[in-house]
């Protein structure tokens, strides 16, 4: 496809979007404790290092989305639920961090197992 | 990949700095490397994660030190390289010649 | 041919850049004028006055704020903003009690529809690095300083959401228009990084 300026406002308005229009079971619910898998490979992943091994509560279920580990690779959307996760500051930093604020993370299912 | 891109949480990276007013595009050709990704996207079928991942790819060095659309065009190179739509000689030799008319 | 007396070379990226949009666009691969139409979008069409006029009707409409918060995306596009790279949109409001700040640790992820493309700032190591990890050193780069009674809740952009922050409506501003009240508010407290 030649990508043409009349239709730049359509394709910018329109997106792209990851979400994949599967019904994919989650392995997890809202409230659940988990722990974030040692998820380290040497392709791609949207999991970011600092949060391998951490424990946190579910706190989202954003619904399902292509698999970013896959997709990088062409194997695939391996559709699945994506997460909001919360997790302590010092859950995640040790004890230098805040006692009180949080964070965030969009983790998918294959990251997680229950804690 | 566990590579230089997963900055999170690194220590000794220093002031953010901000810059007032910053312009869009700080030079023009950020611009077009810009405007290159949907040209290029709706073609040569990459998804969004295969063009991050190249991006991972960037020497941790250079990653640091080159601009943000300094990777973009690194990405675009590789992805279309790896496709076959263009072949790095037919590159080096057009900035070659660019480089000479410039003279 | 001599140089210009104000010439400076073109740089590397530069003349790659050229080099391969010339030889795309000869392969009759790419348009260049949709490169412009691009160019000319994000340089003067959408930008955080879209999302200034989100919040600006947030404070306004508590009905509008509640549909907000229960479907960003949705509420966002009446508003006529929609697309690439806010196609999953997620509101996180300031409350005296919590301040949200936003990043992308991984590379810039960021609601370009409501905010337009991102500063050098947010995309580079340094914020990457700290805002998720001491994100209180960072707000006071900025200026910002939270008591330890605030919970500052850092959202890191792994996936395909997109966060856009409600800050908090500043007091004194009940007899504004929306017009007025869209003025008032920064990209950077909508990135989480300034309050208004």
């Amino acid at each position: 496809m030649l990508l043409t300026a009349d239709i730049v406002p359509v394709v910018l308005a329109t997106g792209a979007t990851a979400r994949v229009n599967k019904r994919v079971a989650p392995r997890f619910r809202v409230g659940d404790r988990v722990r974030v898998r040692n998820h380290n490979p040497l392709t791609h992943t949207r999991l970011p290092g600092y949060l391998r091994g951490k424990r946190g509560i579910v706190e989202t279920d954003y619904g399902v989305f292509a698999f970013p580990d896959t997709h990088a690779h062409g194997l695939g959307d391996k559709a699945q639920h994506c997460y909001s996760v919360r997790f302590t500051a010092r859950e995640v930093w040790g004890a230098t961090a805040s006692e009180r604020d949080t964070l965030r993370v969009d983790v998918f299912d294959d990251y997680l197992d229950l804690d | 990949m566990h590579g230089i891109h997963d900055i999170g949480g690194m220590h000794g990276i220093g002031p953010i700095a901000p810059e007032e007013n910053e312009p869009v595009f700080h030079e023009e050709w950020e611009g077009r490397a810009f405007g290159l990704f949907g040209a290029t996207y709706v073609f040569a079928g990459y998804t969004v994660d295969e063009f991050r991942h190249a991006i991972e790819h960037i020497e941790p060095a250079h990653y640091l030190e080159s601009s943000y659309y300094e990777h973009w065009l690194f990405a675009f190179e590789a992805l279309l390289i790896k496709r076959g739509i263009v072949t790095r000689e037919e590159l080096d030799a057009r900035v070659a010649l660019l480089r000479k008319e410039a003279e | 041919m001599p140089v210009p007396h104000n010439a400076k070379p073109e740089s590397e990226p530069a003349l790659r850049v050229r080099a391969l949009e010339a030889i795309l666009a000869e392969k009759g691969l790419i348009d260049s004028k949709a490169l412009d139409a691009l160019v000319d979008t994000y340089e003067h069409k959408i930008g955080p006055r879209n999302g200034a006029k989100v919040v600006a009707r947030a404070w306004a409409d508590p009905a509008y704020k509640q549909r907000l918060m229960t479907d960003a995306t949705a509420a966002i596009k009446e508003l006529g903003f929609s697309g690439l790279q806010g196609e999953d949109m997620v509101v996180v409001e300031n409350t005296p009690e919590v301040h949200n700040l936003v990043v992308c640790t991984l590379c810039s992820c960021y609601p370009w529809p409501t905010l337009g493309l991102p500063p050098n700032w947010y995309k580079s190591a340094p914020y990457r690095a700290r805002a998720v990890s001491d994100p209180r050193s960072v707000l006071k780069e900025f200026g910002t300083e939270l008591p330890d009674t605030v919970e500052v809740r850092i959202w890191d952009t792994t996936a395909e959401l997109r966060y856009l922050v409600l800050p908090e409506r500043p007091s004194g501003t009940e007899n504004l228009s929306e017009e007025q009240l869209a003025e008032l508010v920064t990209r950077d407290s909508m990135i989480g990084v300034t309050k208004i």
